[in-house]
């Protein structure tokens, strides 16, 4: 067998202009490749098949150049020439090229894993010939048509990856138009992005070789162009481009249209929380799983979600920056809570982009702060003189508890609202807030309890005011029942608002209420028990008719005073109603009862005792029920 | 007769009484703690201003560095402000502080549209940053020879930075530099990155936002305050003035040096000259409105500094590399190698500069977020 050296002298004479590259080769290339073979084998006549003969070679060429490869790192004598294994080695991948290029990658994965392997070998040879610094000619002109070929490849191969990546949306887009039009999210195949294992598997390889080419840029720009392209088209697929992100525009959009586009933000920012980006990061880490490649990877990620994300803050930031309301309170919080969800979906980018979404809940907590705040000051300054007629349930008191109960479906955000806005003001040193209440555990630990409970005695006050304004106090009793009662039975129908406020409030509020009721009965009813009294009806052992009498008027007269009165005032609560007469029953029905039992005979005689005698211990009870009913009492009634 | 020029003799404005251009230096003491703030606000403003025409110098201006001072003196000069405002809010909520409060703060409001619009052309710069790193390591002369797969590499990323670098009205004239850039042969080379694809990837504005629109809108009716709001003011008009014309300025010039879309510059902006601020800040806007002319820099996407040097030495090399014939004379590779070294100088200092750069942009940007909700909320 020939020696390799033998040959090379005959390489050293061929011309080396690249352009004459594809057609003076081939032919000596067969030459030296029938020679490479094994010793068993005869010499192939050049008549022989170019691709059988290529074929045969390839692996037997790709050894030689690992041989090859290895033979340049641990050799001291500087290469001088390039072996006759390795010199058709950038010819034939050439052609593997020109191959792949009309047939595509994805297709057959041998093939693939081939292509891929030689590029990367001649990747690698060309870096480390570079290295070498030489001067050889043969080996340079070598180098220059491998590096050739290389940049060839891997061009091919960068095509071949944005195309594997551009496939997907037109992927999803033709699942769009498949699907029914029922906008049915739960349905819908909630892959994204969508990408058969095989794809998966083929970018893994392209991004692979393209990184040991030395191609990292390109390949990084690629996959973030396609990926961003692709994101886009899918935010725009659920409406996104339809929201207005225009910081000036948001401003001038009414409310009422601004809250749909909020709740379109917030079911597109909430999806891309749970599914895009989710997808995003197992994509990349797919196609870049090498431990090497770790800084790459988290350089590309966080780029990709930096970029795709802060829009949304956009929004957020715009909304934030219209005029406070109350009415806005529940959206802001809806935003902060999606917002946070994001913040978990992006944990891996970098601490900037975490910052800038803390910060945008940052604006949004000051918001809810101070539109919370606002009810404190409606309550505050609700300071009408007119008195509720009736003394029913103050309007102030419904809106101030149902605000306070829907918000409470947001205690926990509140709560972190709240906390971040008191470690803000203590900051500033602000004084202490007056009325700290050192008992209640939930008051030391819920930064959203102490506003509860403000806000809860800034409405007491308030209504205490209100009480003042009537005249009557026993009225008065009646109003801080109605609105103490609408207080209590709101707070004990939600859970959340119960156990915030704590139980030792909220037994101080049954105690205060049972206080109201025993004023009332004894600014109502007092005296007209006391006409019944025993005391000075007789005189000198003797029933005194004529006092009486006098008894019976009175008593007639507060009652039916009380009738008139009372029936037009209302109780609101049924069962506090129902609770109030029959307390009244008891006080009043057997006191009468008795004084009617022991005295009427002393009238009975007389003429006019209906004059004296107007109601029947039965009578009583029916007059009691017209009581708190908020209708003039029809008078003179009696029942026979 | 225009009321500007009647400002000294007006109410309470013993401050533009002293309006001299330069020294203030020699008047006596005035005589209230608020003329000492307000006065004490023009004169920083004014050295701020002054700072930078001097670090201007020759070369310096509208480089990422000068810009970054910029904004710099924009938060302090904000910051001021912002104390200014809380130490008279008792003022803020009566006619015309009112009025000319809320107006500051529409115009602040577009000015965030631009801070947010700024950021797609940062990230365009990012990318041509990329693709001059890619020339950079193909062309690295460390290792040698150069072969002729790394001059294609080179070659291609060039062709693409000078597309992307393009203008985008100059979009048609696109497909005439791939033609005349064929020198290379291979077919398969025509698969260019640029080829509107930063341009459709605009995310933070829409497709109808304009940049010049928007500054327009931002100068719109700014004029010196009158001197009856200045009284009635106690003098607070002045500043809101200041800072309005201060807000103005660096939108424009941040417009002017970064790409962003439909970017224009016709924005009427002058200042009398009796402000202490005036003249530097004039001195400035002449100097980039000059830069703005020059041949060279006419019709490109931004009059950052570090943009022209990049497509300076782009285009140098792109020509290097077009006059280049295999194989290289050794004369020819030290060209290479020197072209290589100024790209790599451009290179490194956007690499370093342009993230804080841009972070300096998200401050600018939620300061001015911050003024405005502390306003919102004080009015609850």
């Amino acid at each position: 067998m020939e020696k390799p050296g033998d040959h090379a002298t005959e390489s050293e004479t061929l011309p080396h202009k690249s352009n004459d590259l594809e057609n003076t080769n081939h032919s000596h290339e067969s030459e030296h490749q029938s020679h490479n073979n094994d010793s068993t084998e005869k010499a192939t006549p050049e008549s022989e098949s170019e691709s059988e003969s290529s074929q045969l070679s390839l692996t037997q060429v790709m050894e030689a150049v690992d041989d090859f490869i290895q033979s340049l790192s641990s050799s001291t004598d500087p290469l001088q020439e390039i072996p006759p294994a390795v010199e058709p080695f950038p010819e034939t991948v050439d052609s593997l090229v020109s191959k792949m290029e009309s047939s595509g990658l994805g297709r057959d994965e041998t093939e693939d894993s081939a292509f891929i392997d030689a590029v990367n070998r001649i990747s690698i040879s060309v870096m480390r010939l570079r290295e070498l610094n030489l001067d050889s000619t043969p080996v340079s002109s070598w180098l220059n048509r491998a590096s050739s070929v290389q940049h060839h490849a891997v061009s091919l191969l960068d095509e071949e990856f944005r195309h594997l990546l551009d496939r997907s949306i037109e992927n999803n887009n033709k699942k769009k138009n498949d699907h029914d039009e029922s906008d049915n999210n739960d349905e819908r195949e909630d892959a994204f992005p969508d990408f058969p294992p095989e794809s998966i598997a083929t970018l893994k390889k392209i991004a692979g070789a393209m990184i040991s080419a030395g191609y990292e840029t390109e390949c990084c720009m690629s996959y973030e162009t396609s990926r961003r392209h692709a994101f886009k088209e899918e935010l725009s697929g659920m409406g996104y481009e339809g929201i207005v992100n225009n910081v000036e525009d948001v401003q001038r959009i009414p409310w009422e249209s601004l809250q749909g586009e909020i709740a379109s933000w917030i079911s597109i920012v909430r999806r891309c929380s749970s599914v895009l980006l989710p997808g995003e990061i197992s994509l990349c880490n797919a196609v870049l799983p090498e431990q090497d490649h770790a800084k790459i990877r988290k350089r590309l990620l966080t780029g990709f979600l930096s970029t795709v994300t802060i829009r949304f803050l956009d929004f957020s930031g715009a909304v934030v920056l219209t005029k406070r309301s109350s009415e806005k309170l529940f959206k802001f919080l809806d935003m902060y809570e999606t917002l946070r969800e994001l913040a978990l979906a992006v944990e891996q980018s970098d601490s900037d982009l975490i910052h800038e979404i803390k910060l945008a809940q940052t604006r949004l907590g000051e918001a809810a702060v101070t539109i919370f705040g606002e009810l404190e000051n409606s309550i505050k300054t609700d300071i009408g003189r007119t008195p509720v007629p009736s003394g029913a349930v103050h309007p102030l008191t419904r809106y101030t508890m149902n605000y306070l109960k829907y918000a409470c479906e947001y205690k926990d955000t509140l709560d972190q609202v709240f906390q971040h806005y008191e470690k803000a003001e203590s900051d500033q040193t602000e004084p202490e807030p007056e009325n700290q209440r050192e008992d209640d555990e939930e008051y030391k630990t819920s930064a959203f309890a102490r506003q509860m409970i403000r806000v809860m005695e800034l409405l007491d006050a308030n209504l205490e005011i209100k009480s003042a304004l009537y005249r009557d106090p026993s009225l008065r009793s009646i109003f801080l029942m109605n609105n103490g009662r609408y207080i209590l039975q709101k707070i004990k129908g939600s859970t959340e608002i119960r156990d915030l406020m704590g139980q030792a409030w909220t037994r101080k509020r049954s105690t205060e209420l049972r206080q109201y009721h025993k004023s009332y009965q004894r600014e109502t009813w007092g005296k007209v028990l006391q006409c019944m009294n025993q005391e000075g009806l007789q005189v000198n052992g003797k029933v005194s008719k004529t006092a009486l009498k006098e008894r019976f008027k009175i008593f007639n007269n507060m009652f039916d005073e009380i009738h008139k009165t009372q029936s037009t005032w209302i109780v609101n609560d049924e069962q506090m109603q129902s609770e109030l007469r029959v307390s009244i029953a008891a006080l009043v029905i057997p006191a009468y009862r008795s004084f009617f039992g022991r005295y009427k005979q002393h009238i009975d005689s007389g003429r006019h005792t209906d004059k004296y005698v107007k109601y029947q211990p039965e009578d009583i009870e029916s007059v009691i029920d017209d009581l708190f009913d908020g209708n003039p009492a029809s008078m003179g009634r009696k029942r026979t | 007769m225009p009321a500007t020029d009647f400002q000294g003799s007006f109410g309470r404005s013993l401050l533009t009484l002293r309006r001299d251009q330069v020294d203030s230096s020699h008047h006596h003491q005035p005589s209230t703690t608020m003329e000492v703030e307000l006065d004490s606000f023009q004169r920083q403003v004014a050295e701020k201003f002054i700072d930078l025409n001097a670090s201007a110098g020759e070369n310096n201006l509208l480089s990422l560095d000068w810009i970054s001072k910029l904004l710099d003196s924009f938060l302090c000069c904000q910051e001021e402000f912002r104390a200014i405002i809380f130490n008279h809010r008792s003022q803020i909520s009566t006619p015309p502080m009112d009025r000319l409060l809320s107006d500051y703060f529409e115009r602040s409001i577009k000015a965030l549209d631009v801070c947010n619009a700024i950021r797609d052309g940062i990230e365009q710069i990012r990318q041509w940053q990329k693709l001059s790193d890619i020339v950079i390591s193909a062309l690295d002369s460390s290792h040698r020879p150069v072969g002729e797969g790394q001059l294609r590499r080179a070659k291609k990323a060039l062709i693409d930075l000078a597309i992307g670098m393009l203008d985008e009205k100059d979009h048609s004239s696109t497909t005439n530099l791939s033609h005349r850039n064929r020198s290379f042969g291979r077919v398969k080379d025509n698969h260019h990155r640029s080829f509107g694809h930063f341009r459709s990837l605009s995310w933070s504005v829409s497709r109808s936002w304009s940049a010049s629109k928007q500054l327009q809108a931002l100068a719109n009716n700014l004029t010196n305050p009158k001197p009856n709001d200045v009284a009635a003011s106690n003098g607070l008009a002045v500043p809101v003035y200041t800072m309005t014309s201060v807000l103005l300025f660096v939108m424009w010039v941040l417009v002017a040096a970064i790409p962003c879309q439909d970017r224009g510059l016709q924005v009427n902006f002058f200042v009398p000259r009796h402000y202490q601020w005036a003249v530097p800040v004039m001195s400035l806007h002449d100097k980039i409105v000059e830069e703005s002319k020059r041949r060279d820099r006419k019709n490109c996407c931004g009059l950052l500094k570090e943009i022209g040097r990049i497509e300076k030495s782009s285009r140098v090399m792109n020509e290097l590399i077009d006059s280049i014939q295999f194989p290289l004379s050794e004369e020819r590779e030290s060209e290479v190698k020197q072209r290589v070294e100024e790209l790599v100088e451009v290179h490194e200092g956007l690499k370093n500069g342009l993230d804080p750069f841009e972070r300096k942009v998200r401050e600018v940007f939620h300061r001015i977020v911050r003024s405005r909700t502390e306003s919102l909320d004080s009015l609850c």
